[in-house]
């Protein structure tokens, strides 16, 4: 069962930078700069921390994984947005 | 003794945890990752790096090996040790373990004594004198210091020989009894503990309560189709993009996380980086035609358990499990068949429910395959002729669905375009689900080998054809999803517009996710869950672990 997860980091290179977004881009979708929503099962957290772990720099970065938990209403009520809002996408399947 | 006699340190563990998971792993080859087993390779990483000084440290006598890998003839083990701390000739296994310190008096599970008094031998075998060894819980940072004594010693050796005279034997050991261990267990799918102590135990039905769904009711992932001509997909990270060929040359952006499976119709491009990936991820890749014909299948190394692939060839040859498999797989299409009459029918469809019913009878009793086949044959043509009945009539629709039975190649009518076009895309589902399992999708038991046939696939989708297509089918007339512009009539045929085709595979698709309550084991599981399920307890037929195959009916 997948659960939300907010994604923060600050990395301090910028070519580093380039390359978490590249591969943050893989399990959730940028809410702002340096801001990801990730809906992910456990499996895929541990392979994302590992990714990430061997991508930052733990002397000059850092990352902070919040667990907003499971697909609900009241999660859902959890993330008020202002401004412009990023559209969070939701598939049964892809036809393309 | 050979070296590849040798049984390894990390199965000895696996198989004092469950015996039947030290088999499934070691003899027949089956692995997946988990939460559990990714985490404690991460963590592994993360402790490999934090002290990677450690290693550096100690000169002479007094020195820390990491990685050290050891093998013993005479022991018949062989195995890696995470560290070995040694002074002099005293040496101790440091064994790493994710989690924390157990709530028990020695501090550890059985397995990992087991594992680390194994390393302990061989330490020994090696000329090292060793009396202790540790575990180290990554979680809660804590060493647990075991001694290598009489008792464990001798419980050791006494595991590693009852596992050997498994391994000789060849026989999977029967499930645990509705254990805890199985919760979280990364075999619990394949293994399936409760779904095989009933089906070959025979216990009543009033236990539900010991039916456990040990796996998520359906994947994460979804499927991927591309029909758009000129697409174009390539790697982007751990993205795929899809191209829309030009002017428009829209772009789609996918996790690979959220790919289940890839399929292309038509002239689709795809990189060999994709390819690659695809294949690396057990992603398979489908392609058909543009008018949907599936054509064949590109997919990563198939299932290591070669013993299931021979149990299959095996049954193929033996005529009379493969009459016995094939009379449970017509008996399941008839009655699902007449669900699908009882559920959809506004006449009185008394006389046709008795004369599939009495097909139903003979089929169980058919004493060979020619009579089996004119028996399907025959409930088949009852059933294709009431299927026109089913179909509400729209006023107003200008199209005839003038069905009149099924034909094909090329099909004639708007209801057998669509059955045709789905058919292949459940052949398809049936075909990976076979790979996944480890068995060879084109050598059936009832369908005969053929060049490009899967012949299996058309084997194990013999039940499941009116459940999930038919009815997929008359819900979207009925509807009005198809109506009669979305057809194109030419030289005699008809063929599916490319909106009819989008919507009909969506409609596929919310049919494979949608939730049932089993009616066997009685948890909620998708129709692409019950496929997969269905392919394992085929495999666990095979292996002759139940002795009849479940075909799988709806109520």
């Amino acid at each position: 069962m997948r659960k939300y997860y907010l994604v923060c980091y600050d990395v301090s290179d910028a070519k580093r930078l380039r390359r978490t977004h590249k591969l943050m881009r893989g399990f959730g979708d940028p809410l702002q700069y340096s801001v990801f929503i990730c809906f992910l099962s456990k499996v895929e957290k541990v392979v994302m921390l590992s990714k990430l772990n061997d991508e930052i720099n733990s002397r000059e970065d850092r990352v902070l994984v919040v667990d907003i938990g499971p697909d609900s209403k009241r999660t859902r009520a959890a993330i008020e947005y202002f401004g412009i809002q990023e559209k969070l996408r939701d598939e049964e399947c892809f036809v393309l | 003794m050979n070296d590849s006699d040798l049984i390894p340190v990390r199965y000895l563990n696996e198989y004092a945890y469950c015996p039947r998971l030290g088999y499934l792993e070691w003899v027949e080859s089956e692995f997946v990752d988990n939460y559990y087993t990714l985490d404690g390779r991460f963590k592994h990483k993360r402790v490999d790096a934090q002290s990677d000084k450690v290693t550096e440290e100690g000169e002479g006598d007094k020195a820390h090996r990491r990685s050290v890998y050891l093998s013993s003839k005479k022991l018949g083990l062989t195995g890696r040790i995470d560290l070995v701390e040694h002074e002099g000739e005293r040496a101790t296994p440091v064994e790493y373990k994710r989690g924390k310190v157990p709530d028990t008096p020695e501090r550890a599970y059985e397995p990992e004594l087991v594992q680390v008094c194994a390393q302990a031998l061989l330490l020994r075998e090696s000329g090292y004198s060793c009396d202790r060894g540790i575990i180290y819980f990554i979680d809660s940072k804590t060493r647990i210091e075991v001694d290598i004594d009489e008792a464990l010693v001798s419980r050791t050796l006494s595991l590693l020989e009852s596992f050997r005279e498994l391994v000789n034997k060849g026989e999977i050991p029967a499930p645990l009894n509705n254990s805890v261990k199985c919760i979280g267990c990364s075999l619990a799918k394949i293994c399936m503990p409760d779904e095989v102590r009933l089906l070959s135990e025979a216990v009543e039905k009033d236990e539900e309560d010991r039916y456990r769904r040990l796996v998520p009711a359906r994947d994460d992932a979804v499927p991927v189709y591309i029909i758009g001509q000129g697409s174009y997909v390539r790697l982007d990270g751990d993205c795929i993009t899809v191209t829309s060929p030009p002017p428009e040359q829209e772009r789609e952006t996918i996790r690979l996380i959220d790919v289940s499976q890839l399929n292309v119709y038509g002239n689709v491009q795809i990189t060999t980086q994709a390819l690659r990936e695809f294949c690396e991820r057990s992603i398979p890749v489908s392609y058909f035609s543009t008018g949907g014909w599936f054509y064949g299948i590109t997919h990563g190394h198939t299932s290591k358990n070669v013993h299931l692939r021979i149990a299959q060839y095996d049954a193929f040859r033996d005529g009379e499990r493969s009459l016995e498999f094939a009379r449970k797989i017509i008996q399941g299409k008839i009655k699902n068949c007449r669900t699908i009459i009882r559920r959809n029918s506004t006449e009185d469809e008394t006389t046709t429910l008795k004369a599939l019913a009495a097909c139903g009878k003979y089929a169980v009793r058919a004493n060979s395959m020619e009579e089996l086949l004119g028996i399907e044959g025959n409930a088949a043509h009852i059933y294709f002729a009431v299927l026109p009945r089913l179909i509400k009539p729209r006023g107003t629709d200008e199209l005839e669905f003038n069905f009149e039975g099924r034909n094909r190649r090329p099909p004639l009518d708007p209801v057998n375009a669509m059955l045709s076009f789905l058919y292949a895309i459940l052949v398809k589902e049936i075909t990976v689900t076979a790979y996944a399992v480890g068995l060879d999708p084109y050598l059936g038991l009832m369908h005969r080998p053929r060049h490009g046939k899967p012949a299996l696939a058309l084997d194990l989708m013999e039940e499941m054809r009116p459940i999930i297509v038919d009815s997929v089918v008359l819900t979207m007339i009925n509807n009005g999803e198809a109506a009669g512009k979305d057809f194109i009539k030419g030289m005699g045929s008809v063929h599916m517009s490319d909106g009819l085709r989008k919507r009909a595979i969506r409609a596929y698709e919310r049919r494979m996710s949608t939730l049932i309550k089993h009616p066997k084991f009685g948890y909620t599981i998708s129709y692409r869950r019950v496929l997969e399920v269905q392919a394992r307890l085929f495999s666990r037929f095979l292996m002759g672990e139940i002795s009849e195959y479940p075909a799988f009916c709806t109520r």
